[in-house]
């Protein structure tokens, strides 16, 4: 028994002269469901259609449960696969289409039954089990696409942004549901998404993936708060980049320069003093305080410039000294009109730095 | 509530049946009449000799096993040749597919009789005038276009997801055409075979140019029986001609949705 239940050894994937993958390495230990998260084009589908078989890479192994099943056809691989969209047989009613990998696998008929009702009570569609996939609705058929895959019980199971061609409340809905039933049913998985809210809410872990290569990969929480680099912190919910200059490094934090003020860092990078960096913040972190408040560290004086109300938080734009914009949410509690002083906090452990130099086209660059 | 554009439109569809379906209504009631001539409005006695005739004096049952294995061959070679064609027209990026498919419709755009001169000069030199065989492949000079626009059509709208799926859930690639793709070609295969065959089956021109005596279609026997001068004799084997036709179209219409036989079409 191999400790990795799915692994990627360099494997390279090219179209003609496009690199779709790039010397991809990648190690799911038993149980994990990964996501490989990224903006379209960036290879995470051709990563999952070599782990399936359905492409095969250029160079490199992939290996399952230990085994190399680089040239072993799909149908050998004993996988489950959930499609986004749906690729439910269509002349086949629900029954039959959740019966076909059992079927295709000569099972006897009677255990067959047994397992075909427990998968579909399992996804709650035990009750439409005489309906054609037409008949159904997304959701349903997304269902009945799990339990197809799952049905057969295989070890790997691989999901195809199942969850895009759904509407936004049955999306946030489905998410737990696949989460369960993964964690419920002890698989091993392997989900692929554009979406950075799905990857975040499902992932034991999440493979930021940027042209045909991995950036970044850690769970949810790093990924978020410790991104290593300005694509990963771009692609993962909302920042501002600014550049900035290292002045002083001590121990766990340093200072840096930005546009005449001096912002203290909390950072486990190796920088030097001098250096060019880029200086992000996450607009949730920002602290909006009383014009009043005692000054410190990190605070500065500020004015309000826009709100925008979204209901649940407020969008403002904020100017610190020296024109620097940042962008701020806050709860929508604490309501302050465009045009007030006020004072803001950027709390060091949330201001995050990169040792690299955002490209002139990021929004808070001068 | 029969108002003013209710009975309008009736009339309209009661003209246009009568318009369409008068020829046939004459051919049937001058194959079951005796002496019907002139100016009677029907027949004074009604008889089944003519088809006696038909059958006895004239071979129909021969000529009817004739054109039955002639369009059989035509059907089954258009089919396959459509079957494969569409597969590569439909699934995979071939260049110049427009050219090709310009190509293939081509002997539909030639008039006929040209190309059944073609056609016949080329069978002499090959021994296959006066062959089932012969005939058959003339015929799937036109009837193959047909398979092949319709097998196209149909192999673009299968989704290779669901291919994969298979594969995914254990069907080698046998089992995969056999139980996925297979079922959903068939109403494409069952609308390639049904337009194949009712192409071969009233194919006059191009069996007019390569028939022969031993391979004498129900059209042909029927025209040549026009020209002998039975016109009782000509009406009772038209109807029986018309019989095959009709049974399809009532098969069609029991079995086949018409959206699938449409849903074939779609995208030409």
């Amino acid at each position: 028994m191999s400790e990795w239940m799915i692994e990627l050894k360099g494997t390279t994937k090219r179209y003609g002269t496009l690199i779709a993958n790039d010397r991809i390495d990648l190690q799911v230990p038993r149980g994990e469901l990964l996501t490989l998260l990224g903006p379209s084009g960036c290879g995470k589908t051709t990563a999952m259609r070599c782990i399936t078989g359905h492409q095969k890479p250029d160079e490199g192994r992939v290996l399952i449960d230990g085994q190399d099943v680089t040239d072993l056809p799909t149908h050998k691989r004993d996988l489950g696969m959930v499609f986004q969209n749906f690729a439910l047989f269509p002349h086949m009613t629900v029954h039959e289409n959740v019966d076909f990998p059992l079927m295709i696998r000569n099972l006897p008929h009677t255990e067959r039954e047994q397992r075909v009702k427990d998968a579909l009570r399992l996804v709650r569609m035990d009750e439409l089990a005489r309906r054609y996939p037409r008949q159904l609705s997304g959701g349903q058929q997304q269902r009945v696409g799990l339990a197809r895959a799952l049905v057969y019980r295989p070890r790997v199971m691989l999901l195809d942004e199942p969850l895009s061609n759904l509407d936004a409340k049955l999306r946030e809905e489905m998410r737990f549901e696949i989460k369960e039933l993964v964690t419920q049913l002890h698989m091993t998985a392997v989900y692929v998404t554009h979406d950075q809210g799905e990857a975040l809410a499902l992932s034991d872990r999440v493979a930021v993936m940027n042209a045909g290569r991995i950036q970044q990969i850690g769970t949810p929480r790093d990924i978020f708060e410790q991104p290593n680099s300005l694509f990963v912190a771009d692609f993962i919910g909302l920042s501002d980049f600014i550049k900035a200059r290292v002045e002083t490094v001590e121990g766990g934090s340093a200072w840096v320069a930005v546009k005449g003020l001096r912002v203290r860092v909390e950072t486990h990078l190796q920088l030097r003093a001098g250096q060019d960096v880029t200086l992000f913040i996450r607009p949730t972190r920002v602290e909006l305080l009383e014009s009043t408040a005692p000054d410190g560290d990190n605070i500065f004086p500020a004015r309000v410039v826009k709100l925008t109300y979204l209901g649940d938080n407020i969008d403002y734009r904020v100017v610190l000294p020296g024109d620097w914009e940042i962008r701020v949410q806050t709860n929508g509690q604490q309501y302050l009109p465009a045009g007030s002083a006020i004072k803001v906090k950027l709390p060091p452990k949330h201001c995050h730095v990169i040792a690299e130099q955002a490209a002139p086209a990021t929004p808070g660059s001068p | 509530m029969w108002n003013g554009r209710k009975i309008l439109s009736y009339t309209f569809l009661v003209c246009l049946a009568i318009a369409i379906f008068s020829p046939f209504l004459v051919i049937f009631v001058k194959s079951i009449g005796k002496g019907w001539f002139g100016k009677l409005w029907l027949p004074p006695t009604l008889t089944l000799d003519w088809y006696k005739w038909a059958i006895n004096v004239a071979h129909l049952p021969e000529v009817m096993k004739n054109t039955i294995i002639i369009v059989a061959m035509a059907v089954a070679m258009s089919t396959l040749i459509g079957i494969f064609s569409g597969w590569a027209f439909g699934r995979r990026h071939l260049p110049g597919k427009e050219v090709m498919m310009s190509m293939i419709l081509l002997p539909r755009m030639i008039p006929p009789i040209t190309y059944a001169l073609g056609i016949a000069r080329i069978f002499y030199g090959l021994n296959l005038i006066n062959t089932h065989f012969g005939i058959a492949l003339a015929h799937v000079t036109l009837c193959a276009p047909y398979a092949i626009l319709v097998m196209s059509a149909t192999f673009e709208g299968l989704d290779d997801r669901m291919l994969e799926a298979a594969s995914v859930c254990g069907a080698n690639p046998f089992r995969t055409f056999f139980h996925v793709t297979l079922p959903q070609i068939m109403p494409g295969i069952l609308s390639s075979m049904i337009f194949t065959f009712t192409t071969s089956y009233n194919e006059f021109t191009l069996t007019l140019m390569t028939y022969g005596p031993d391979t004498l279609t129900l059209p042909i026997r029927t025209y040549l029986a026009v020209g002998e001068g039975y016109w009782e004799v000509t009406s009772a084997m038209s109807v029986i001609m018309v019989l095959p036709s009709l049974l399809i179209l009532f098969l069609i219409q029991r079995q086949v949705k018409p959206e699938q036989l449409v849903g074939g079409f779609k995208g030409l």
